[in-house]
């Protein structure tokens, strides 16, 4: 019997900028150096008043990854 | 509290369903679109398995009424934490800091999973390490991932 491995896909992230991207590149750097292997997730909801996207480097809101491999 | 710190912001530690945490952050993200509560930033870091941290302006008893509203979420802790302490979360340090050659390691997954070994060489960039394992009689380099070891001992070896 064969038994599989329920595996989580990752959804892609862009190792410039740290966003998580849908397609196969990011639209923010038109790059399509991307990555499956991150840890850490951080979702911005208002850059301009929020004290961790300044500390984060982050002026855009969305969904970002806290390491990029 | 230091310098750079905006008065008002408050961080909040919310427990979810193991697992869930990015779920959970989703989900708040959307309860706080559809509600007149304003969170600024949810942060799931990989070291703390259980909970996710909010940062808000609202007072402790709004996001009780947030987190209700919240799929997978459980709680708020009682309590809140700061931004100092908080930080060091956002600029995560290379896994193979506190690695250097002559360390003892053991490989925690893989092959060679439980085996002992030595550090020959470590590259900070791709955050990957050269070993050579402990007991063998034939010297092979392997080249592992750092999170793949977990350090035994930071000495030299005596032979």
């Amino acid at each position: 019997m064969v038994v599989r491995r329920r595996e989580k896909i990752l959804p892609k992230v862009c190792r410039e900028c740290h966003r998580l991207v849908d397609g196969d590149s990011c639209v923010i750097c038109n790059t399509a150096n991307l990555s499956t292997d991150w840890t850490g997730y951080l979702v911005v909801l208002d850059p301009r008043r929020s004290q961790v996207a300044k500390k984060a480097n982050i002026d855009l809101p969305g969904c970002y990854a806290l390491k990029v491999r | 509290m230091n310098g750079d710190e905006s008065p008002g912001l408050h961080y909040f530690a919310v427990k979810t369903t193991s697992k869930q945490e990015r779920t959970v952050a989703d989900n708040i993200q959307k309860a706080v679109e559809q509600s007149d509560i304003k969170v600024y930033a949810v942060i799931a870091p990989k070291e703390l398995k259980g909970y996710v941290l909010v940062e808000t302006p609202e007072e402790f008893a709004r996001m009780e009424q947030l987190v209700e509203r919240v799929p997978h979420a459980r709680a708020v802790v009682r309590g809140e934490t700061s931004f100092d302490e908080i930080q060091h979360f956002l600029v995560p340090k290379p896994v193979v800091s506190g690695i250097n050659e002559g360390t003892i390691v053991e490989l925690i997954a893989g092959p060679f999973k439980g085996e002992k070994a030595v550090v020959k060489r470590v590259d900070t960039g791709k955050e990957e390490i050269t070993v050579e394992l402990y007991e063998s009689l034939v010297p092979i380099p392997i080249t592992v991932r750092g999170d793949n070891v977990r350090v035994i001992d930071t000495r030299e070896p005596d032979d």
